[in-house]
């Protein structure tokens, strides 16, 4: 069975290439719009890992990542902030709030997709 | 038989004797003349009542007196012996006294009772009068006769040449007398001019010491003027007030000490009052001159006794501040006595106001560039984090375009035809540049806006120096440029923001590689007391000596057709100067035109926490 990702992206855009690449090697996508779709599918569809907007309507990736972690069952799944924020402290704020990792916008898909695959390949490890 | 004395050269010892007693009488009545004359330079009465009686004793008058002439007239002076002066108007020809005067000579006539054709009215004077000879010598100052000095007799019996060389004497005397009395007064009113005009000086300089020292309030420059004012005015009380287009407000006071307790209180709790007639202030504002009252009580228009009659104050005087002929205040000066105020006085008060007027308007201007200079930096900051929310959204839309290049690039979409690829390495190369500007604006706008900060942790210079290799040695192999590093072995560990000190060389090399045509450009790192040496250099152009400081200034290239055509944004050196400067380093350019361009760092192994979180 596929591993399942969840993307939360307000941008369709940006949410079409996380899909394409994504599906194109071979995960699920599953799509959120925004922070409290975000925590809403990540309750419901319990994915192994959770790729985060962080600045989003609604609510934000911070929030979102913080409501997430505190989901039963889901404190340990990796959640990767995909942030545009590029300023001092952004990534601090990200890690605090939960986040295991950190990607700058706009970043190699490709790049990308090899953080995915890692992280994926050490919570497959015992 | 030897010969004796004869009688006659016995009478002749004789006389010698007594002329000598006479010389020696005489020369004592002149130095005693002299010594008041220096004793009490200002007291000519004296002198001339000295002179007066010396001249009489020792010429064998029966009478002296000394005349002068002041604004055409006569004006009796000294007198000695009985015979009454009779001298009136001008000096006139039928008088002895006159006719020296206005010949300027010396005039002696034995029989002026029998002069009655030279001498109309002498004669009849001396027969109304009883004299008979008379000696006038006039008193010449500069061959100007100021006076006569002469003596009378009530017989006919000329005086000898010696007594006429004696009053003579006397007159040279009474007139260095007069010189000298007229110079003491010339210097102490000189003197006196001097000091006040000193006193003046320093009171105008201390208030504009006063005013440099504080630029933003005018207060302690009212204060001061006040103060200075009232002294130098030889007032009990002087007010200075502002004016704001329709009321005077009361803004300084100072009184002399001695002026009633209440004075001050009544003085300051005064309403403001407006221009016309109430007061000094008022009519100097309303009328922009000069508004004296010499006599408060006795001016049916004044408004302000309750003030006035506390302090006792009778007369006043008000000198407008004028800002280019509108009045903004006055300056009040206050005496307890009648009277006006000196031209001295009014023209000090005038330099007061000038004064005040700098001070308000400096006051103005200073609190209006403070104003404006908050406002700027605000709008500054308005504009940086606009800035940086722009970039924000330019990134954006650019990560999705550099996404799906890539993703077309990497076949996730299928295999690409072949002549698709380098159009897709066109899009993502120009898009990653694009990126690149976009991240340099960002850094100039977190600069300006303090929001700049520094990463610190672990590096290795080594593995900088390889990053930036590995990513401009394709750029140099495509200019057939040789590239070389030389890392120095055994380097410390250093202590900074890795991914800045990586964008600084990455530009340095960046920009050697845009500039140079033609040979080789080489990066070297050392270390030594305790700092890292990198050092980029090219055999690019050069850089003219004028423009080494200049380039690391922002939006600054040399500015030559050769860099204009290699574009940029001029930007790069500032943010790399202000990343190495963070760190507590420092760069620089090393260059010759023609010769190639080095440029330097030298950053501490570990940079302190300055500027770093």
């Amino acid at each position: 069975m596929s591993k399942r990702i969840l993307v939360v992206e307000d941008q369709e855009d940006l949410r079409a290439i996380l899909r394409d690449l994504l599906s194109t090697s071979g995960y699920t996508v599953i799509e959120a719009v925004d922070g409290a779709d975000g925590v809403a599918k990540a309750a419901s569809e319990r994915p192994d890992l959770v790729l985060m907007d962080i600045q989003m309507p609604v609510l934000d990736g911070y929030d979102a990542t913080r409501q997430i972690k505190a989901l039963p069952g889901l404190a340990a799944i990796p959640i990767i902030a995909v942030s545009s924020f590029a300023m001092k402290g952004d990534e601090e704020k990200a890690r605090a709030s939960g986040c295991d990792d950190y990607v700058t916008k706009p970043y190699s898909p490709v790049d990308l997709l090899r953080r995915v695959q890692r992280f994926l390949r050490e919570a497959a490890q015992p | 038989m030897p010969s004796e004395p004869t009688v006659s050269g016995d009478r002749s010892v004789e006389e010698l004797k007594r002329e000598l007693a006479e010389a020696r009488e005489q020369q004592a009545a002149t130095s005693e003349i002299l010594r008041v004359i220096s004793g009490s330079p200002t007291d000519l009465q004296r002198v001339f009542t000295e002179a007066a009686a010396a001249a009489a004793r020792l010429c064998d008058a029966y009478d002296a007196g000394i005349l002068q002439v002041a604004r055409d007239h006569w004006r009796i002076v000294a007198h000695h012996g009985p015979i009454p002066i009779i001298a009136q108007g001008p000096p006139t020809r039928g008088l002895p006294t006159g006719r020296a005067v206005l010949d300027r000579q010396t005039l002696h006539v034995a029989d002026l009772q029998a002069e009655t054709d030279e001498y109309p009215e002498g004669s009849e004077f001396a027969h109304r009068l009883g004299y008979r000879t008379i000696l006038c010598v006039p008193l010449l100052r500069a061959g100007e006769a100021i006076g006569v000095i002469f003596i009378r007799r009530t017989e006919v019996r000329p005086f000898t040449n010696r007594q006429i060389e004696l009053l003579k004497t006397f007159a040279d005397q009474a007139v260095i007398a007069i010189e000298n009395a007229r110079l003491f007064e010339e210097v102490q009113a000189r003197t006196r001019e001097l000091t006040q005009s000193l006193e003046h000086q320093t009171a105008t300089s201390e208030v504009l010491g006063v005013i440099s020292r504080s630029p933003t309030d005018a207060q302690p420059v009212f204060d001061s003027i006040a103060q200075s004012a009232a002294q130098l005015c030889g007032a009990q009380h002087c007010n200075v007030y502002q004016f704001d287009g329709r009321l005077i407000h009361f803004a300084a006071t100072h009184l002399v000490p001695g002026m009633p307790p209440q004075a001050r209180e009544a003085n300051m709790k005064q309403p403001p009052i407006a221009p016309g007639r109430g007061n000094a202030a008022a009519r100097s504002i309303a009328y922009g001159t000069v508004a004296e009252i010499p006599d408060i009580d006795a001016d049916p228009d004044y408004e302000r006794r309750d003030v006035t009659r506390i302090s006792n104050l009778r007369s006043t005087m008000s000198v407008p501040m004028l800002k280019d002929g509108h009045p903004i205040g006055a300056i009040v000066v206050s005496r307890s006595e009648k009277g006006r105020f000196s031209e001295r006085q009014i023209k000090l008060l005038q330099t007061f106001a000038d004064q005040a007027v700098i001070a308000i308007e400096n006051t103005r201007l200073f609190n209006e560039i403070a104003q404006k200079s908050r406002e700027l930096e605000i709008a500054s900051q308005h504009k940086s984090q606009f800035v940086a929310n722009m970039s924000h959204e330019l990134r954006t839309p650019l990560a999705a375009m550099l996404g799906y290049a890539e993703l077309l690039q990497e076949g996730i979409y299928g295999a690409p035809p072949e002549k698709f690829l380098p159009i897709l390495t066109r899009i993502r190369s120009n898009g990653t540049h694009l990126l690149g500007l976009i991240n340099t604006v960002l850094d100039i706008s977190k600069i300006e806006a303090g929001q700049f900060k520094l990463n610190l942790a672990e590096y290795a210079l080594g593995s900088i120096v390889e990053t930036v290799m590995v990513a401009t040695e394709s750029l140099a192999a495509t200019k057939k440029l040789a590239f070389k590093t030389e890392v120095a072995t055994g380097l410390p560990h250093g202590l900074g923001d890795e991914q800045r000190l990586t964008q600084v060389l990455l530009n340095l090399v960046g920009n050697a590689i845009k500039f140079t045509d033609a040979g080789e450009v080489r990066i070297t790192a050392g270390a030594e007391n305790g700092h890292f040496a990198l050092c980029v250099s090219d055999t690019g152009p050069g850089i003219p000596a004028e423009e080494c400081d200049r380039i690391f200034e922002k939006f600054r290239q040399v500015d030559s057709s050769n860099t204009r055509a290699k574009g940029g944004t001029g930007l790069g050196l500032a943010i790399a100067r202000e990343i190495v400067e963070m760190h507590g380093g420092r760069i620089w350019v090393e260059s010759t035109v023609g010769q190639g361009s080095t440029f330097r760092m030298e950053l501490p192994v570990r940079a302190a926490a300055a500027g770093a979180t």
